[in-house]
């Protein structure tokens, strides 16, 4: 098992399989590794942050396996949380959030709905909220639906048709076409 | 109006070799199905991107347009360069940006989706909603509950859908069929899928601001967004898992395609799905370039294993001589991938699987004898996509069947990607046992670009 120092250290190597084998060996080291990973992420080193990034997603794709102990879980997604919380880059954040949407539970909803309200992440924060099971998400959705007075309520309402809950009143605007086009037809 | 009632495989043999037996043209109504275009009212057709693919797709309807079956009336592209090409390629048919507009005209009968793989599911079901019958490239879809919405789409709206996996078309997949359908090495327990490895963007640049002419939210469309990098598109999208799925899913959509078709398994699924396989080493393609797939079914017990393994250790193929060279037969020109099946009396191998599909020789000479079961013969993946239009015929490639094969190639990629084995429901279509993996079966879209 990796630990964590040498994770970081051969996660900046400058050679891609050094950091290959590191990103693939990251799943153990978990959360503790999550926040030193998300800087490097966020980094100039764009090869050192898509490596760090994959690191991230081993760490999630471990605690998620059926039988990893619910304290590994528990301790990620806290973690990632916490990341979320703390702001940074809207495209770490952006990651964070998909993060979540794949091991998170109903304790993550508090913290993630007030993202509905941020214009850089609220379409990220819908879908992932979409995503987790249970009725907390569902009254985040609902709940950000009466707030919002926008656009964006057909983005809510979108997800709200997709746990299976009627939106009377707001029809779904997927089959409107919107992108016109420049381009001419051409003559027989 | 007719409905397309689930029509078992023996049935649809039967039945289709009698359909098969009459010209291809006839007089208009009389393979019609109520409500239904007749066999010589003219299908317009609008395209729906126009890539590489797509003008292959174009290029395949030449026959159907010569013989006054079809007209391209509409072409669509998020890329205007591209979609002025397309609007000089086809003169007088409409140029659209937006697909929406063109599913709206009510003189378009159906559309051919040759989109990337992340649009696939979204424009079927909004095809099918707005009743146009739908040709859709491979794979069918991204997730599972993708491929689900599309086949209620079709089933609910009445559609003929003829998913772009031709290798069942061919005229040696034909022979393929034949000659596994009557037996011919016994009893199969092994399909083993080879192919070359996924390529390695092994050299990255940074995101940037998209060309003009591209319309890169559009281009982007259900996948969450994300800063344009040069290395999603065009036809490069196949090499990440959200847009395409690398190698299992851009050729596995055909080679397990025939072999879901030759062994009439179409409509069952395996019980577990384990997958491993080698991370590209840097860039921001993600699928794998070398992956091992094993996929064991039950009731019938067999196995199908999917192997992208590093070119010097794929199987030789056949050198066929000059003189074979007649009659439709042709040298093999992509012998980096295709299947050798595994029976009890022996074994045989194909190569190919999509528009070029190569039997071994044994394969070609074997003679039916008398008796022998006779397997449908498909006078073209386009041919069949129409009389399946004109009748209410289930086509040779229909969602049902196209779903089933994708779902083979999304379970191989999460069964890589979470590292672990999945245990798979077919009855259901879910896995089970597996809530991370279960979350995966689906994957919020943006809005409006949604199911």
């Amino acid at each position: 098992m990796a630990s964590l120092d040498s994770l970081l250290e051969n996660i900046k190597s400058n050679r891609p399989d050094v950091r290959t084998a590191a990103w693939l060996g990251a799943g153990e080291v978990g959360a503790p590794a999550l926040p030193p990973l998300a800087e490097l992420v966020a980094g100039a080193e764009r090869e050192v942050g898509r490596a760090a990034l994959r690191a991230m997603w081993k760490i999630v794709r471990h605690v998620g396996h059926p039988a990893a102990p619910e304290a590994q879980k528990t301790a990620v997604v806290s973690g990632l949380l916490d990341l979320l919380s703390a702001g940074g880059s809207a495209l770490v954040r952006r990651e964070l959030l998909w993060m979540l949407s794949e091991i998170a539970g109903e304790e993550s909803v508090d913290r993630i709905a007030p993202l509905l309200k941020n214009p850089d992440l609220r379409e990220d924060a819908r879908m992932v909220l979409d995503r987790i099971p249970g009725p907390k998400s569902l009254a985040a959705l609902q709940t950000a639906l009466r707030q919002t007075a926008d656009d964006f309520k057909h983005n809510l309402a979108q997800s709200l048709r997709h746990r299976g809950v009627p939106v009377p009143g707001l029809p779904d605007r997927k089959l409107v076409p919107t992108r016109q086009t420049e381009v001419k037809a051409t003559s027989t | 109006m007719k409905q397309f009632p689930r029509v078992p495989r023996r049935t649809f043999l039967k039945t289709t070799r009698a359909a098969l037996a009459a010209p291809l043209l006839i007089p208009s109504g009389v393979l019609a199905a109520q409500g239904r275009k007749g066999a010589n009212d003219r299908i317009a057709i609008g395209h729906i991107g126009w890539g590489g693919r797509s003008r292959g797709l174009f290029r395949e309807l030449a026959a159907l347009r010569e013989q006054g079956a079809a007209v391209s009336v509409a072409v669509c592209d998020v890329d205007e360069t591209r979609l002025a090409q397309g609007a000089k390629e086809i003169p007088g048919a409409t140029p659209y940006r937006d697909y929406r507009y063109l599913l709206q005209r009510k003189d378009i009968d159906a559309v051919v989706i040759g989109t990337p793989d992340h649009w696939h599911g979204v424009q079927v079901v909004h095809a099918a909603e707005c009743g146009k019958h739908i040709y859709v490239e491979k794979p069918a879809c991204c997730t599972i509950e993708e491929g689900k919405a599309m086949i209620a789409a079709g089933t609910r709206h009445k559609v003929a859908i003829q998913v772009g996996s031709q290798g069942r078309s061919q005229p040696e997949a034909y022979l393929m069929h034949r000659f596994l359908a009557n037996g011919a090495i016994g009893k199969v327990s092994h399909v083993e899928c080879f192919h070359y490895p996924s390529p390695v963007d092994d050299q990255p640049v940074p995101d940037s601001d998209p060309p003009p002419a591209l319309d890169w939210d559009l281009w982007l469309g259900p996948l969450r967004w994300r800063p344009y990098n040069p290395k999603y598109l065009h036809g490069v999208f196949r090499w990440l898992l959200e847009s395409g799925g690398g190698q299992i899913r851009d050729r596995g959509a055909h080679v397990m395609s025939c072999a879901m078709w030759w062994m009439g398994q179409d409509g069952t699924g395996p019980v577990t799905v384990e997958a491993t396989g080698t991370p590209p080493p840097l860039g921001l393609w993600d699928s794998a370039v070398l992956m091992r797939v094993t996929y064991t079914f039950r009731n019938p017990d067999w196995t199908m294993t999917w192997t992208q393994m590093p070119n010097e250790q794929l199987p030789a193929a056949e050198t066929r001589a000059e003189e074979e060279l007649k009659d439709g037969i042709t040298k093999i020109t992509r012998p980096g991938y295709g299947a050798i099946y595994h029976g009890e009396n022996g074994r045989c191998m194909h190569w190919g699987g999509d528009g070029g599909t190569w039997a071994e020789r044994k394969v070609r000479d074997w003679k039916p004898p008398a008796g022998a079961q006779e397997v449908y013969k498909s006078p073209g993946h386009m041919e069949d996509w129409f009389h399946g239009i004109r009748t209410g015929r289930k086509t040779i490639m229909n969602i049902e069947a196209g779903v089933g094969v994708a779902n083979l190639t999304i379970l191989g990629n999460l069964s890589y990607i979470l590292g672990r084995k999945l245990q798979w429901d077919q009855q259901k279509m879910e896995i089970v046992g597996d809530e991370e993996a279960r979350r995966l079966m689906s994957r919020p879209q943006r809005y409006p670009y949604s199911l």
